[in-house]
């Protein structure tokens, strides 16, 4: 009999699967309005800035960090862009100055977890609600006028159309290679992977935990940043829409540490589990146009479910190997330890 | 039968005959007899993988044996159905992992368990205290149970996991105790009071399964001997008929070789590698000590004499307030590892599983971790190069399964976990090895495999300094045993000097011989 092989074979591309079912499920169930190039552009163009935020967690999630600012540093960034539109900046320097006050938030939420030794989860939550009240402050509570509406390459920035897709999918794609590169194919991924696995040994290697974290948390804050700042563009300067992408973002980047390369936060999980449950969503929205409760549901249902399934994977991993040990007489283990990605954090809290 | 038994005496703690487990892909334990008496300590002793743990686990009940298989705990059948069965015919474990609640008190953990006592629902707090130091004193232990546990001593943690395994069950009274190596982790001056608790338990009629990787307790503690290996019991003997040599022998069942090296290798005099001047910190109070190219230092003393701290604070894990760490001439500053690493230093800390490997990553990333820039070349890290060093790790030290490397680290045994960590730190060549309980948690086979790996690099004049608890392991390997007593260097020991008692007395601060050891 051949046992699978743990990360092997069907668990690892569940999602891949699930998205088939959906897909030719929908199209079955509603054939005129489901299976068309309108719903792959539309749930490609309105996801990409959830998806970008979702990649922009999973880089703090790799050394054990939680960023739960994201959605306030992209809304933030959303409305500086629009602002400084507005007082007659050109874009593109609106845009890099957004990024940039992004980046010192992200460089204020790192010191506070690494000199002053704050968890991450409380530094974020706190300072992601310091920064909804500048936005108060900067705002008076009044929506920008949106720039977009009188300036057209602004609005093209995010909203021309290759393929028929928005080119801010195309950002998206090329924000998950940079990232993925980052990751897997340099030593900086490592050393995250290393600090998320064990920040005690990752000290004794010579990793620069310290630093790395910080680094971490600053590159969240950045592409929550540009996240925000190409939301700016391809929608306007709403008020409050980045508080609700922040659970689908930490949705996907569980449900993604479930996929492709199981047990770590990975780039093409996470980018997938957007659109996976992006898929449902829309089938479910063409079925049911009124239902608004849709969206939160199935993102809480799926972060939820999607730890369940990390630690059951874990669970029976553990069992595997302890069985292979033992049937291999080389000892079995009764120590092995389940460990979730984040799991750390979780436990200083 | 290895203990005779009169029809009028008490029925056996424990009657196993005929065990045999299969797992799909072989044999665990095959036709293994085992007999312990009311009140008799037996010792249990087998290398990782003898099928030592899947003979615990088949007591627990936690596996069912193949049929065939018969196992009596106090004279009554078990049946493999659940671990409650196995309760309740007055079998009890207490596992490596003791699971006492580190934050609550003695009391507390005591009554986790079978459940406080209580009027309306309140905590009748004297009545829990009362119990527990009733459960306490049975075992000798004569604390406080108000005390949290995460402050008694190791061995005071382990009596109270006793205590709460052999806390009073008038529906089921306990007739066996099985410890699974109640010892690995303990300092060497802690051992002594476990023993005396295992020897309270044995008095009040228990039978006791104990199982040890030390061979010293064996004849400390055990009235017989029982050796598996390969699943398969070699000997079943009382201590008086057995030496330390045979022992080993069995253990392992091919001659074993005893790593061993001549002190005459030492290179002439030459600059020190490392240089330690009046290092002071929170624990050390002034040490000083030269490790010289080629040369195996050890360590030793009691906890809290500074040993534990030693190498951590050279190397910069620890922080260290004035004196020096000279490397080759260069100076090391405190705290910094990744200047020390940079330097040519190579760290392994005791706690393997918390700070010395990443458990849930691939034995190739562990490897690799520490000399990333050998395997990166932008813009890609060059994996076939990263699994090439991996595999030749693997192969050197003998890991298994061997060419696993893209298993997690958690799924190797900890000796092989160990070797890991080695091979992590011989790619980097380090001119200084420091190292922290080096082979802590390891099977005596793996041990040996270590010592040689050592002497190797220590003979290409790499300088090792070694920290342990384990004091056969210093007399087997050091050079040279600086003992430390307060924080200070109390004696050097060289040559002849390096032996258990030497060893052991310099450690307790008895200086004239013939004192006697308290």
């Amino acid at each position: 009999m051949n046992i699978p092989r743990r990360g092997v074979g069907f668990e690892r591309f569940s999602g891949l699967y699930l998205w088939a079912a959906l897909i030719i499920g929908f199209s079955l169930w509603q054939p005129d309005f489901f299976p068309t190039s309108s719903t792959v552009h539309s749930i490609a163009g309105e996801r990409s800035i959830s998806a970008i935020l979702a990649l922009a967690i999973i880089i703090p999630l790799a050394c054990g960090a939680f960023d739960l600012s994201v959605g306030a540093v992209a809304n933030f960034a959303t409305i500086n862009a629009a602002l400084l539109i507005n007082d007659g900046w050109s874009w593109p320097a609106a845009a890099v100055m957004a990024v940039l006050i992004s980046t010192a938030i992200g460089a204020v939420n790192g010191l506070f977890v690494v000199r002053l030794h704050v968890s991450s989860f409380i530094t974020t939550l706190g300072i992601g609600s310091v920064i909804t009240a500048l936005q108060i402050v900067v705002t008076d509570n009044l929506q920008p006028v949106a720039p977009n509406q009188s300036n057209e390459s602004w609005a093209n920035f995010t909203n021309h159309t290759i393929f028929g897709f928005q080119i801010v999918f195309l950002y998206l794609i090329l924000l998950a290679f940079l990232l993925w590169w980052v990751l897997e194919h340099t030593p900086v991924g490592r050393y995250l992977y290393a600090i998320g696995s064990s920040p005690d040994a990752a000290r004794l290697s010579g990793v620069a935990v310290n630093r790395f974290t910080w680094l971490s948390l600053i590159a969240s804050a950045t592409l929550a940043g540009v996240g925000g700042v190409m939301f700016s563009s391809l929608t306007g300067p709403s008020l409050t829409y980045g508080g609700g992408l922040l659970l689908p973002a930490f949705a996907a980047a569980f449900l993604g540490s479930t996929q492709i390369v199981p047990g770590r936060f990975n780039v093409w999980g996470t980018v997938m589990s957007i659109f996976v449950l992006a898929t449902g969503v829309k089938g479910l929205q063409i079925a049911y146009p009124q239902a608004q409760w849709l969206d939160p549901a199935f993102s809480g249902a799926a972060l939820v479910l999607a730890v369940a399934v990390a630690v059951g994977r874990q669970r029976s991993g553990e069992e595997r190997t302890r069985k292979r040990l033992s049937r291999k007489g080389s000892g079995p283990r009764p120590d092995a330890e389940a460990s979730l990605p984040g799991q750390t954090e979780h436990a200083v809290i | 039968m290895p203990t005779a038994s009169g029809p009028s005496a008490p029925p056996h703690a424990l009657d196993a005959t005929g065990l045999t487990k299969t797992f799909v892909g072989g044999r665990a334990l095959s036709e293994v007899d085992l007999q312990i008496a009311a009140g008799e300590v037996c010792a249990l002793l087998g290398e990782n993988g003898s099928g030592k743990s899947t003979l615990i686990k088949v007591l627990s009940g936690y596996h069912s044996p193949d049929p065939g298989a018969v196992v009596r705990i106090g004279g009554q059948e078990l049946e493999f159905t659940s671990p409650h069965s196995s309760y309740a015919l007055g079998a009890r474990f207490v596992h490596q992992d003791l699971g006492l609640v580190e934050e609550s008190s003695i009391a507390d953990n005591l009554a986790f368990g079978p459940g406080f006592p209580t009027r309306f629902g309140t905590v009748l707090e004297r009545k829990a205290r009362d119990r527990a130091r009733t459960a306490l004193n049975a075992m000798g232990l004569d604390v406080d149970p108000r005390l949290k546990v995460g402050r008694l001593s190791p061995a005071q943690k382990t009596g109270v996991a006793v205590a709460r395994a052999l806390l009073p069950d008038e529906a089921s009274p306990a007739r066996l105790l099985v410890l699974d190596e109640p010892t690995a982790r303990l300092p060497e001056e802690e051992v002594e009071q476990l023993l005396a608790i295992v020897r309270t338990v044995a008095a009040n009629g228990i039978g006791v399964l104990y199982v040890t990787h030390r061979l010293d307790e064996v004849f400390d503690v055990a009235e017989r001997a029982v050796v598996l290996r390969d699943g398969v019991r070699v000997v079943s003997e009382p201590v008086e008929g057995l030496t330390r040599d045979t022992l080993l022998r069995q253990l392992f069942g091919a001659t074993l070789e005893k790593a061993h090296r001549r002190a005459d290798q030492l290179p002439p005099e030459t600059p020190p590698v490392l240089r330690v001047h009046e290092l002071r910190s929170e624990v050390l109070r002034g040490v000083s000590l030269d490790v010289r190219p080629g040369e195996i230092v050890g360590v030793a003393g009691v906890t809290g004499s500074g040993r534990e701290a030693l190498c951590a604070t050279v190397f910069g894990a620890r922080v260290h307030d004035e004196g020096e760490v000279e490397v080759r001439g260069e100076a090391l500053p405190s705290h910094r590892p990744d200047i020390s690493i940079s330097r040519g230093v190579a760290y392994v800390p005791a706690e393997r599983k918390l700070s010395g490997c990443f458990l849930d990553l691939p034995a190739t990333e562990n490897i690799s971790i520490s000399s990333m820039r050998s395997v990166w070349s932008f813009p890609l890290l060059r994996r076939s190069k990263e699994k090439e060093i991996a595999r030749g790790w693997f192969e050197r030290l003998g890991v298994r399964p061997a060419g696993a490397v893209d298993s997690p680290m958690s799924s190797f045994s900890g000796g092989n976990q160990q070797k890991i960590i080695y091979g992590k730190w011989f790619q980097q060549s380090p001119s200084l090895f420091l190292l922290d309980e080096p082979t802590q948690g390891v099977d005596v086979g793996s041990k040996a495999e270590l010592h040689k790996a050592l002497f190797r690099a220590a003979e290409d004049g790499a300088a090792v300094l070694v920290s342990s608890t384990d004091v056969d392991e210093l007399v087997t390997i050091s050079d040279r045993v600086v003992v430390l007593l307060r924080g200070r260097v109390v004696a050097v020991l060289e040559g002849q000097d390096i032996n258990v008692h030497e060893l052991t007395r310099a450690s307790l601060g008895i200086s004239t011989p013939g004192e006697g050891v308290a």
